[in-house]
């Protein structure tokens, strides 16, 4: 198997994207796309391997070491802090992560005097050390979906959480107050496989960088 | 009446290591020792607690903040178990040994603690067998630190591996002639650090910086792989300090052909995870399937002077327990757990077994006494389990001066002559011995 290259993949649009996206730089992995159960995808030709793992699993394979490669959003990078390289902004599942108040909050809110704030959010990480930095204390709600909910039923008065096209948050009156960071899709790396394989990690590299 | 199991838990992060594991990591280590010991390195044993002040001189930010340290209740002061041991040689070199000659060839064995982040659930302890170089600052010290880290790589049966080299010198040069500071600083310095050309893009785009700057930041995060690499970096690089780096890696590398080792080498100048005190040629060792790697290290020449003593000086550590989790299943390794006789006494009279058993141990076989009472097929499951290759029948049915070996691998019985204890070959006329059911 050391001769293979392998790559950890969510399911989902990202899946799509990165199959189109791999095709273009002659790496063919339309299988994946089939409609099987099956996990795990060999292409003993190319010598590539192809797994489909949750997408917060994916930096724990690449830093590992299970997956050399691995596709993935910078909002799970920026969770988990793991020690992987990330040389590639793929530029797709663009979104943001941002801090959003109901409206009626909005209108008389001064994000300079937050202080003892508590915030709902998929990312306590990321919540916390934003705020941090800023010298705001939170409380954090640590939350696995609806997130919108939790302003609505006065579980937290604000939420961190991210939006592409902001409908959601609109539909349930919400409205953003503060950017943390701009989101996409990024290609990640395993050290050691960076070292021991880095003749044909590099032309994946290079070849996507020339595309993108 | 049922009885209650006691707490006996352990604390996250530490681990028991039982005999099998234990075997495995005495084997390697004492392969890795051997090439210490041939390169002239001898060992010195460092204490496992120092007065928190003391060790900190030497620790950067990381490791101080990764210390465990505690009360003295004797003296008041604040006692740490040292996260690393490179700093405790610094001092010991510039405090006890000052007055000796140049060079010191210095190795160590031992176990460090560090915390970790307790979800991850790592080891807190590292296993760390590695050698210091101190005073010397040409690249041929540089070079023979790799070429030992290869020579240990090769002896402990590696063959698919790298040793990836950077040169500190060669990014602070870069970071430092881009005039940036403070947080637009500390951002680049992550960003190289994941090799993100974006996010280096992103500082560059809302900072002013030189054009010079400019190309050699952008070219940063590429700038790994093989020896081409210092080609290109040559192309891109134009500060003084990254330039006279970039000729010390050459340097370094063209002792290294000589060494005969350059297959390993890989190079990577955007590389910045070295310890806070490296100041030259740093290096790390990588085998495939282990995302960690299995050795790290590379020059400091201004430790020891924190200690009061300046000498120029490299070394590396090998993390045993990372070697141990690519190892363990290799029939050498294996190997090690295994015991060579295990002695069934069924005779009343215990001498003749004491006897044979202190022949066997004269010609160095790892020898054990079934001491206890069990009748012959406990005794097989017994060696089997316990993984110890034959089992030696003294007395009963045997003659006088006859015994009977059972190879428990395949449960044959091949009967030896007393006088066979006393010579070479034994194991040898076991193994080749067709033998009965």
């Amino acid at each position: 198997m050391n001769d293979y290259i392998t790559i950890a993949i969510p399911k989902g649009r990202i899946l799509e994207e990165s199959v189109a996206l791999f095709g273009k730089i002659g790496i063919d992995c339309q299988e994946l796309l089939s409609d099987s159960r099956k996990l795990i995808f060999e292409n003993p030709v190319e010598k590539m391997r192809y797994m489909i793992v949750r997408a917060t699993d994916v930096p724990t394979y690449v830093e590992y070491g299970s997956a050399d490669l691995g596709i993935v959003g910078k909002d799970t990078l920026m969770e988990q802090g793991k020690d992987v390289y990330e040389p590639l902004d793929l530029k797709f599942g663009y979104c943001r992560m941002m801090v959003a108040e109901p409206a009626n909050l909005a209108k008389n809110d001064d994000p300079a005097s937050w202080s003892h704030i508590r915030i709902a959010t998929k990312y306590p990480h990321v919540a916390e050390s934003y705020f941090a930095s800023k010298g705001i204390q939170v409380e954090i709600i640590k939350l696995y979906g609806s997130i919108e909910l939790a302003p609505l039923v006065g579980l937290s008065e604000r939420i961190v959480d991210l939006v592409s096209t902001g409908e959601t948050l609109r539909q349930n009156g919400l409205v953003e107050v503060e950017t943390i960071a701009d989101i996409t899709t990024r290609l990640i790396v395993n050290r050691a496989s960076l070292k021991t394989k880095h003749k044909r990690i590099s032309e994946i590299i290079q070849g996507l960088e020339k595309i993108l | 009446m049922t009885t209650t199991t006691p707490d006996i838990s352990l604390p996250r992060g530490v681990s028991d290591f039982l005999p099998d594991a234990a075997a495995k990591i005495g084997y390697i280590e004492a392969k890795i020792r051997r090439v210490f010991e041939l390169w002239g390195f001898r060992r010195v044993i460092t204490p496992k607690l120092e007065y928190e002040d003391v060790m900190a001189i030497g620790l950067g930010e990381e490791l101080k903040g990764k210390t465990y340290r505690f009360d003295d209740r004797q003296t008041g002061r604040l006692l740490a178990f040292p996260p690393d041991i490179t700093p405790q040689i610094a001092r010991i070199i510039a405090t006890r040994l000052k007055a000796w000659p140049l060079p010191h060839r210095i190795s160590y064995s031992g176990r460090v603690l560090r915390q970790t982040e307790i979800q991850t659930g790592r080891s807190r302890e590292v296993f760390q067998s590695g050698v210091e170089l101190i005073g010397l600052d040409s690249p041929e010290a540089d070079a023979e630190m790799i070429a030992m880290a290869v020579e240990v790589m090769q002896a402990l049966g590696f063959d698919d591996f790298k040793i990836d080299m950077g040169q500190v010198e060669f990014c602070r040069g870069i970071m430092a002639a881009s005039g940036l500071d403070g947080k637009p600083l500390e951002y680049l310095r992550e960003a190289v650090a994941r090799k993100d050309t974006s996010a280096v893009a992103k500082v560059l785009e809302s900072n002013t910086v030189s054009a010079e700057s400019k190309r050699e930041l952008t070219a940063l995060p590429r700038l790994f792989g093989g020896r081409e690499v210092l080609d290109e970096a040559e192309r891109v690089v134009s500060n003084s300090r990254s330039c006279a780096a970039l000729e010390n890696m050459r340097q370094v590398l063209s002792i290294l052909d000589i060494h005969g080792v350059s297959d390993f080498l890989t190079i990577d100048l955007g590389e910045t995870r070295g310890l806070d005190y490296h100041t030259g040629i740093t290096f790390e060792g990588f085998v495939t399937g282990l995302g960690e790697p299995v050795c790290a290290g590379g020059r400091y020449d201004r430790l020891t002077a924190r200690y009061g003593f300046t000498a120029p000086a490299t070394g590396f550590t090998f993390n045993v327990l990372n070697l141990l989790q690519l190892l363990e299943r290799r029939p050498e390794v294996e190997a090690s757990t295994t015991r060579d006789f295990l002695l069934f006494n069924c005779c009343d009279d215990r001498r003749e077994v004491l006897e044979a058993a202190r022949l066997l141990r004269a010609r160095g076989y790892k020898t054990a006494r079934d001491i206890i009472r069990r009748d012959y097929t406990d005794s097989l499951d017994y060696a089997l389990r316990m993984n110890i290759r034959y089992l030696l029948i003294i007395g009963s049915e045997a003659e006088e001066g006859n015994y009977c070996v059972v190879r428990i691998r395949d449960g044959r019985k091949i009967r030896i002559g007393r006088e066979l204890l006393e010579q070479d070959g034994l194991i040898k006329f076991i193994e080749e011995s067709q033998g009965d059911d």
